[in-house]
């Protein structure tokens, strides 16, 4: 067999970071511009990590970012000591989590340090795989809707993935071009890959639709008992819907 | 400024009049300005559940049409006297509200009083709409079960979308969850949901859980609303609610069914 063309190794870097004292966006961009016109030269391209620790869960994870891009730093994460389900939404955001090795979530479980990092590794290598199998969409744009749908509620994302931080209600129907993500329950419809898109997926962190299509090719209630009431996501094996256990 | 209250539930014979009596009387009895209004117009229940059903000779639409003031129309209670209803028209149709002169008719109300509570029509046709849409706050009426949560749900959605609040892009209505007509026995038997069941759905905070309960029936025909038997447990309960809407933190009570002793099986507790 041929010798890997890639390698995982672990490695440690310094990097900037960001305390956000402030959930008030617009103060947080007049500080930073201030701060960033000191020193133009000095921040540009800098890789930042945004510490949260001392604001809101609710900000606007995506607003933070633009707005550190924004003024030309290159944005890495999120990080902080901040309860584990937060850390979780922000990942199912889309956006990385970075641990500090000073923080006091890691200075308690420092002892499993140097397993935990091989273990990472191998989870690396493991998602690489697994992403092989399964092509992303990474083509289209996120829709984010915050919030419960309710029945009689639909939305649909027009050539977006569509992101849902809440739940959809049973009579309700949520609708996308390329992928659903659902963080809470899926009681209603999920319609993904509407205008004909064949990879694309359907993610929720409980199942209990009333119906899901993708691609045209759909599943009501009863085909769902595989995952039925647990955390899955949904695709297209040629024309047939397979469902998968999520985590 | 005056708090408007929508009681409202999209499903009809939830007990929203039941509960609309009840908050209003309690809230007055706690010294607040309190105005009771009908909006379920053609049906007239409220004035029957609060006892004033004789007392009744202009209502709500006779002051949206200009035929009769506010004065003329509203209804002083008998018992507490910081108390006032609005009472529905049995003759009109349901057509007969407007959402401009509705609007004035409130604005006017919020001069006077401390509290607007508006006793929703079931359904999600105009009548409820019209209830819902100068709300502040909603307290959304459900029983636990299956077709009730669902309507709930889709009431819900009104609220975040139909309302003044959401056309004017304002905060959005405060919403309360009432669960009403609730049986530990049932639910532990599994024929209705559980209070985490309904939680779960509809996932808005819970301001009360109010028992089935023999009073309420007893306490309708007698035109004294529940709240005021004191000794019953849907009246403390719904007392509960008074308190926890005037911002206090009281602990849910009637969740589990009784177990009878012997003593009180022996003589029928
Ligand atoms: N907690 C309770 N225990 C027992 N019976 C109750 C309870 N709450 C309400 N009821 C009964 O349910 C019936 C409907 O109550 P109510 O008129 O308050 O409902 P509603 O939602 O206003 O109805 P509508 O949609 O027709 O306006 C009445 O007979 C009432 O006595
Ligand atoms: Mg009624």
């Amino acid at each position: 067999m041929a010798e890997a063309s890639i390698e995982f190794k672990g490695s440690s870097f310094t990097l900037s970071v960001l305390h956000l004292k402030t959930s008030t966006l617009s103060d947080f961009r007049d500080d930073l511009k201030k701060k960033v016109a000191q020193a133009p030269d000095f921040f540009y391209l800098v890789p930042i990590v945004v510490d949260i620790e001392r604001v809101d869960s609710s900000i606007d994870y995506q607003a933070v970012k633009l707005l550190v891009e924004e003024f030309k730093f290159t944005f890495v994460g999120f990080t902080g000591n901040v309860p584990k389900a937060q850390r979780k939404l922000i990942r199912a955001l889309g956006f990385s989590f970075v641990n500090s090795a000073n923080s006091a979530v890691s200075r308690t479980k420092k002892v499993q340090a140097s397993t935990k990092a091989v273990k990472a590794d191998e989870e690396i290598v493991a998602k690489v795989k697994q992403t092989q199998i399964i092509p992303q969409v990474s083509l289209f744009t996120d829709k984010i809707h915050r919030g419960q749908i309710r029945s009689g509620q639909q939305i649909y994302a027009k050539d977006q993935n569509l992101v849902i931080i809440g739940s959809v209600s049973a009579g309700a129907e949520v609708i996308a071009d390329g992928n659903i993500h659902v963080y809470g329950s899926l009681r209603g419809r999920a319609i993904a890959g509407a205008k004909g898109h064949h990879q694309a997926q359907i993610y929720c962190q409980n199942l209990e639709a009333e119906l899901v299509s993708i691609n045209g090719n759909y599943w009501l209630s009863e085909s769902m008992e595989q995952h039925w009431n647990s955390p899955a996501y949904i695709h297209l094996s040629d024309t047939e819907l397979v469902s998968s256990k999520l985590i | 400024m005056a708090r408007i209250i929508v009681v409202t539930s999209g499903k009809g014979g939830v007990g929203k009049t039941t509960s609309s009596a009840a908050i209003g009387i309690g809230l007055a009895l706690k010294g607040h300005k309190v105005v009771l209004i009908d909006f379920d117009i053609g049906l007239r229940n409220l004035d029957l559940i609060m006892g004033c059903e004789r007392r009744v000779v202009y209502d709500f639409v006779n002051v949206i049409n200009g035929e009769a003031t506010l004065n003329q129309a509203l209804i002083k209670d008998k018992r507490v006297s910081s108390l006032s209803i609005l009472p529905a028209s049995q003759t009109r149709d349901k057509d007969a509200l407007n959402k401009e002169n509705v609007g004035k008719v409130l604005d006017d109300l919020a001069k006077r009083f401390d509290y607007i509570i508006c006793d929703s029509p079931a359904g999600i046709e105009a009548g409820a709409m019209m209830a819902l849409y100068y709300a502040d706050e909603a307290i959304v009426t459900t029983n636990p079960e299956v077709s009730s949560v669902r309507d709930s749900d889709r009431i819900l959605g009104m609220l975040a979308s139909r309302s003044r609040r959401a056309e004017l892009g304002l905060e959005p209505i405060k919403e309360h969850l009432l669960l009403t007509r609730y049986s530990p026995k049932r639910v532990e038997e599994g024929e209705m949901l559980s209070v985490e069941d309904v939680e779960d759905i509809l996932a808005i905070p819970l301001l009360g859980v109010i028992p089935e309960s023999q009073a309420v029936l007893k306490a309708s025909n007698a035109g004294e609303p529940v709240i005021l038997d004191t000794e019953s447990d849907a009246g403390k309960a719904y007392q509960d609610v008074i308190d926890r809407l005037l911002g206090e933190t009281v602990e849910f009570r009637f969740l589990v069914a009784e177990k009878k002793g012997i003593l009180s099986r022996l003589f029928g507790g």
